[in-house]
């Protein structure tokens, strides 16, 4: 198979960017206009989809084997996705319970929250998606400088996101989570995706220090893969849980 | 000391005991600097338990390699060849030392389980109460259930992890670190979920229902805390299991030749990969309710206490098929080994296996006929659940073809297999009437209920569980399980059992409620339930002697290196006990896993070095 060279191979990560940007703001848009829950559920769906085939790769998990000696690295590396995969099948059930529960108790109402703010920190996880693809571009093709410039962006972009959610957003949010069931549907679900934020911030930590080291090659990368499919995992739980949070619905009372 | 601290066990406790003392530390002092009140038992007990299970693995050994491959340093496999007897009590990554630490660990939950049951059933012999104050009943009586939830899950890993390499081929299971991850998240689990008997105990009965867990004593945190760690360990443990038998199988190994066992680990482990996040999101979600004051299920707040039942048995009720599936696998894969006969219709047992793990999901609602939940689900529901009668069936009617004018022979794990067809039998006949919306508002919370589960658990998990220790016994330890011994514990267990959940099941016709430390005289019950008590014990005396006969049989039991049962199967083809490294010839599959008594006819042959 011929393979594409780096600077397509980026262009086409930047034109995903632009096409969930622009979901994103239409979400947004749909939201404050007509405010069809239809629609902005399938908005999510759509970009999550965009997510598994360019940014994570669903695609090498149906790859068939190089070699077919199991000790080999190549067929040690399809376990290994495979493995990653079940995990986050596995770790995808714990927010669909978390959404059943938002939309068991909070129906066709959401929490009073700072809409822009919302928008501002799925802006910032978004693009900290797309230099997380950038990073593992550039591992692929073997440039370090680029791999450790973009995830050092990664991870700054996601201590911004987890500054706008923890920091801003739980303070100045008119409710605790003791005060209605909006509160604590909010808290718990916001408190479960930045615990998954966090982790996946060590993993990139892990990743950029041994980064520096040079313990990467272009070739063998298997935890620069493993921690950005990761992070991409990340992101597309909060493109459902941005809607189901901040747009869906008319204000819960208070 | 130094050699004491060496054992990987002993250093994990002590630093369990360390980091629970530093938690509950931490947690007062962000109290303090929050200008809290300093002391809140709740939340410092819940933090110290989190915290203390962190340190066990970390001082046990489990997490060292992870550091070392994020600190940027080479690991690499230990060889483990001269560890002798230490393996079993630290981390090892082989998985046929996690399947005996998960086969010994599971058995001491079991009588721990077990003993509580003693306890309150001899309560129950008589009406009044007689030793146990309400609180200490309702805390064994729910203790007993989730350990032995527990208990049998922990069981189900140890014959995965120890048979399905074995089985398939492959040098250990997919990913051994994490393996033994799995593993020693479940010891600090159950220490923390036993440690809620010393916090006060807990009154909710093994489902957790809020609004009452909402009020229970401390106890019930731990109670949730430990279920949720060990839900973690069941799930990376499944995880393993899947990706094992997908990418480690031997070659010719199709998917229409796996044993029966590997195609009902393979339906238990999807379930308990993903369900299993449910039943840790609900308890959690009461952990939040009761720490951070989060109204989810409580009504005063606009919450909804059905939601939490939803949540729960979404695990809880595939929770029962990831105990039999691998229960009913066993069976299937001894029955030919002594009816001398192929397996009947191998390809439909096979596909049953996944067929009672998926219409296992969408039975749920079955357990909340009463409970409130919209009336129009009920029906549904019902249909559902008659419809797992079908897969079920079809597994019936392959034993009873295979036993069909079989050349059958009765040794110790034949006896266990066959109980385990006719108490299963017991279990799945007494199913449907629970089912049925119409029958189920009489049976609900009756002890009807509890003589049905007991059948369904002991035919599709206990039974089969001791067939395969007494099968397998031989190729882990390369003696034999003394067969007299094993006789007196199968007829001292099997006849009592019966009785047992018979009278179970008649009792709740006759009235009485399941969960109660005491029922009414009038009833007339007390005979029944003296004989259940005396009933109990001739169980837990059969116990005994099996444990007495494992102990002994590792000694003095009867050497035998070879292939003891005439099996087919690969692992037998070997001398026992399995060297460290498994076959040291690769396998390739050339024919059907089960034509026994076919002339001519071969499973596996293995390859020539080259």
């Amino acid at each position: 198979m011929e393979h594409p060279s780096k600077s397509s191979t980026l262009r086409l990560g930047l034109l995903v960017l632009g096409a969930l940007a622009v979901l994103t703001a239409a979400e947004f848009a749909i939201a404050l206009t007509i405010n069809i829950w239809q629609i902005l559920a399938v908005i999510p769906i759509l970009k999550a989809l965009l997510v598994f085939y360019y940014y994570m790769h669903i695609t090498r998990l149906f790859e068939e084997d190089k070699d077919l000696n199991r000790e080999s690295f190549s067929y040690k590396l399809a376990t290994n996705r495979i493995g990653l995969w079940l995990f986050l099948i596995s770790d995808s059930f714990i927010f669909g319970g978390l959404m059943i529960s938002r939309i068991n108790l909070l129906g066709l109402t959401r929490p009073d929250l700072i809409q822009y703010l919302g928008l501002g920190v799925t802006t910032v996880l978004l693009i900290s998606s797309f230099f997380a693809n950038r990073a593992e571009v550039s591992m692929e093709y073997g440039d370090h400088k680029q791999f450790i410039r973009s995830i050092s962006l990664t991870i700054g972009l996601g201590i911004l996101f987890l500054i706008g959610v923890l920091g801003v957003e739980w303070r100045l949010a008119p409710f605790g989570p003791e005060t209605n069931l909006a509160g604590a549907i909010f808290y718990v679900m916001t408190g479960f995706h930045a615990f998954h934020v966090f982790t996946g911030m060590i993993f990139l930590l892990i990743v950029l220090r041994n980064g520096r080291r040079m313990l990467y090659s272009a070739e063998k990368h298997w935890a620069v893969e493993a921690s950005v499919v990761y992070w991409h995992f990340v992101d597309v739980v909060w493109f459902f849980f941005y809607p189901a949070l901040y747009l869906i619905g008319t204000l819960a009372q208070s | 000391m130094r050699k004491l601290y060496s054992i990987g066990l002993i250093r994990g406790l002590l630093w369990q005991i360390l980091g629970t003392a530093i938690g509950i530390g931490i947690l007062t002092g962000i109290r303090v600097l929050m200008r809290l009140p300093a002391w809140k038992a709740e939340s410092a007990v819940v933090f110290g338990a989190l915290l203390g299970s962190l340190f066990f693995l970390y001082g046990v050994g489990a997490v060292d390699d992870w550091i070392k491959v994020a600190a940027g340093k080479e690991v690499s496999e230990p060889d483990e060849s001269g560890w002798g007897r230490r393996r079993y009590f630290g981390v090892s990554y082989d998985h046929k030392v996690i399947g005996i630490q998960y086969l010994v660990l599971s058995l001491v939950l079991m009588v721990v389980g077990g003993s509580f049951a003693l306890t309150f059933r001899s309560e129950l012999a008589s009406t009044g109460l007689q030793f146990l104050t309400l609180m200490e009943y309702n805390t064994l009586m729910s203790l007993h259930g989730m350990v032995m939830i527990i208990g049998i899950l922990v069981g189900v890993a140890a014959f995965m992890n120890y048979l399905i390499p074995l089985m398939i081929g492959a040098r250990d299971m997919a990913f051994p670190r994490l393996n033994a991850f799995g593993f020693w998240l479940a010891v600090p689990a159950s220490i923390i979920l036993l440690s809620s008997m010393a916090l006060g105990g807990f009154d909710t009965g093994w489902t957790g229902y809020p609004p009452l867990s909402v009020r229970a004593p401390i106890g019930v945190q731990m109670f949730f805390l430990g279920v949720s760690l060990a839900g973690m360990g069941t799930i990376v443990s499944s995880l393993n299991v899947l990706t094992t038998a997908i990418r480690m199988r031997a070659d010719g190994m199709t998917g229409f030749r796996l044993p029966i066992f590997v195609w009902g680990s393979l339906a238990t482990s999807f379930i308990s990969l993903t369900a299993t996040q449910l039943i840790g999101l609900s308890f959690q979600m009461v952990m939040f309710e009761r720490l951070f004051g989060m109204g989810f299920f409580d009504p005063a707040k606009g919450g909804n206490p059905i939601l939490f039942q939803h949540l729960f048995w979404f695990y809880s009720h595939p929770a029962v098929y990831v105990f039999v599936l691998p229960g009913l696998g066993i069976i299937s894969e001894l029955l030919p080994v002594f009816a001398r006969k192929p397996l009947y219709g191998y390809k439909w047992v096979a596909i049953s296996s996944f067929g009672i793990a998926l219409i296992g999901f969408l039975v749920w609602g079955h357990h909340m006929f009463a409970s409130g939940m919209a009336q129009y689900l009920r029906v549904p529901f019902m249909y559902s659940t008659l419809l797992v009668a079908v897969p079920t069936g079809v597994k019936f009617f392959s034993w009873l073809g295979t036993l069909w004018r079989g050349k059958i022979v009765f040794p110790v794990p034949m006896l266990f297999v066959l109980a385990g067809i006719v108490v299963f039998l017991l279990g799945g006949l007494t199913g449907p009437p629970n089912a049925t919306v119409a029958t189920d508002l009489q049976l609900t919370d009756t002890y009807f209920i509890v003589g049905h589960f007991h059948d369904t658990m002991f035919g599709g998990y206990i039974f089969p569980f001791f067939a395969a220790i007494y099968f397998w016994f031989p190729k882990m330890t390369g003696r034999r399980l003394n067969e007299t011994l094993g006789k007196i514990h199968f007829w001292l267990m099997a006849p009592a059992f019966i009785v047992l959940s018979t009278l179970m099941m008649r009792i709740g016709l006759l009235g009485m409620r399941r969960r109660i430390a005491d029922y009414d005289p009038t009833l007339n019950l007390a005979v029944d339930n003296r004989v259940m008590t005396a009933a109990g014990f001739l169980i837990a005396l059969g116990i005994l002697v099996f444990i007495i006969n494992a102990f002994w049989s590792m000694r003095n039991g009867e050497i035998t290196t070879g292939n003891v049962w005439n099996s087919r199967s690969p692992e037998w083809q070997v001398p026992s006990p399995m060297p460290v490294h498994n076959y040291d010839k690769p396998f390739e599959v050339v024919g059907e896993p089960y034509d026994y008594g076919l002339p001519g006819s071969v499973y596996v042959k293995f390859k020539e070095a080259e």
